[in-house]
């Protein structure tokens, strides 16, 4: 089922295009817009705001792509494909879990691609590759994270519009939190949503590795805030699954 | 029927359209409020930088939201054709005796009428949120002037499309092109403080002077960004030929769908 569900992935370059090349894009974007305001007080010293930005585009590019994988399962859904696998002689849970591995694989193979794309322009990772193979791993389990939230929302509604509806919200969660500028320099209600939203404290953990190096606090952020959603999701994925099959 | 009588219906019927599928019109209103609102929050430090052209991140960042949504309401009656043209009403409405001109006209006063309508509720909350109109009622004049021309200019584009391409693949065309158009310029930060690439891209790109008449009157007095003639005509200029071309394109596009 991982096999398929990447495979299926990588074979629809119109779905998987826009989450690989926006962030890109937006880092682009940044870099040309933004390089004055490293001097800001409140900015961590950095070499470019490349650099900066690379942690941002990692987890913007996976949160994007994990959608689209929840779209697929939907739309197996609605085909009537996913009752054909619930008729076969498997685990059902094994079904659920082989479609969320290959959401993993595609967030990891887009974390690889964004840092080894951007690299070469600036995007100096401290903690070298020791640190990026930690954003790697980081990258897939955020992809396996909202890819089961995402597939809970798909296994309940059994519409691939109702799972792209929720990319809104993902790209407020993004935005509602310190991905693109440092919480330092925020103010006010802005600032304080930004400090309750996780998503700061996992950019920040892989910014740690990009701009400082190995330490145990970019460790925990990078993999443990994401690992500890992971688990939820999951367990919210397979509930929506039971409650599904029981209704059936 | 005149051309004027029969546009008035067709936008009409393009208006009615609003309550019977907001999802059609929603997205273009709570853009500019979401971007409005986020990128000042999330940039709110960029206005320390010596010499940035106002104090308040929110007047920098409300004139793109608006023409972000000005855009979309024009490329959301794109949307509409295309599902008119896939349902078969399109055709009924090319029998119709209706001049082939008012199915462009009708659409662009819709158009019109969905980004005066976007600024009366974007703009309020704006002033809610801290917007400070530096410039007072020529500043306002300037954003919405800014904001029809860039609805009628996307009009032009995403009916173009929607004739040659017939199907949802101009969707996604529309929305990528203007997305891309509106943000290669200077959109998040003024281009005197852009480097490289983008520096050379934003200054030939003709909507960054749009950009300049919507923000002339939000920025502060004495700035190379305030209110004055010369940040006004390139503005209205890149209207006017960005407008013409796109609606002389929606208008070859009509009569490849006739023939």
């Amino acid at each position: 089922m991982a096999w398929r569900s990447t495979k299926e992935t990588f074979r629809q370059p119109a779905l998987v295009g826009p989450s690989m090349i926006f962030p890109i894009f937006f880092a682009a974007l940044g870099a040309s817009s933004f390089s004055r305001a490293t001097s800001l007080p409140g900015f961590p010293k950095v070499e470019s705001f490349l650099q900066f930005s690379l942690a941002a585009t990692v987890v913007q590019g996976v949160l994007f792509g994990s959608v689209t994988g929840a779209a697929a399962l939907a739309t197996d859904i609605q085909n009537g494909f996913f009752d054909r696998l619930l008729l076969a002689p498997t685990s059902r849970t094994g079904i659920l879990i082989g479609r969320l591995a290959g959401s993993a694989i595609f967030g990891a193979v887009q974390a690889a691609a964004f840092i080894a794309v951007l690299w070469p322009f600036g995007a100096t990772i401290k903690s070298s590759f020791g640190g990026a193979l930690v954003m790697v791993l980081s990258g897939g389990i955020v992809a396996l994270a909202i890819g089961s939230l995402m597939s809970a929302v798909a296994i309940k509604t059994a519409s691939a519009e109702a799972v792209q509806g929720t990319f809104p919200l993902l790209f407020i969660l993004l935005f509602f939190s310190s991905a693109f500028f440092p919480r330092e320099t925020m103010s006010g209600l802005y600032r304080n949503i930004a400090d309750v939203n996780p998503i700061s404290y996992l950019v920040e953990g892989m910014r740690e590795l990009v701009l400082v190096g190995f330490s145990t606090s970019a460790m925990a952020k990078a993999i443990f805030i994401p690992t500890a959603i992971c688990v939820v999701a999951i367990l919210i994925a397979l509930r929506q699954l039971r409650v599904r099959l029981a209704s059936r | 029927m005149s051309t004027m009588r029969s546009a008035g219906q067709i936008s009409l019927r393009n208006l009615r359209a609003i309550p019977r599928l907001p999802s059609a019109f929603f997205p273009a209103l709570l853009m500019p409020i979401f971007t409005m609102i986020a990128f000042s929050g999330t940039f709110y430090a960029v206005t320390k930088i010596p010499g940035f052209p106002t104090d308040r991140s929110i007047n920098w960042y409300m004139p793109i939201g608006v023409l972000f949504g000005s855009s979309f309401s024009g490329i959301g009656i794109g949307f509409t054709t295309i599902r008119d043209i896939e349902t078969g009403f399109y055709d009924r409405l090319r029998m119709s005796p209706a001049p082939r001109n008012a199915l462009i006209i009708g659409p662009l006063f819709t158009a019109w009428m969905r980004t005066v309508i976007l600024n009366l509720i974007v703009v309020p909350i704006g002033v809610a949120l801290g917007v400070r109109f530096e410039g007072g009622i020529l500043a306002v004049l300037s954003l919405l002037a800014a904001s029809l021309g860039m609805s009628t200019l996307s009009l032009g584009w995403g009916l173009g499309l929607a004739y040659r391409f017939r199907d949802m693949r101009a969707a996604a065309i529309m929305q990528l092109s203007i997305f891309i158009g509106l943000y290669l310029t200077s959109a998040q930060m003024p281009l005197e403080f852009i480097d490289g690439w983008l520096h050379h891209v934003a200054t030939y790109n003709p909507i960054t002077y749009i950009l300049y008449l919507a923000r002339q009157g939000l920025v502060l007095d004495g700035t190379s960004h305030d209110m004055s003639w010369s940040n006004t005509w390139p503005g209205l200029l890149a209207i006017v030929v960005l407008s013409g071309l796109a609606l002389a394109f929606a208008r070859r596009g009509l009569d490849k769908l006739d023939k």
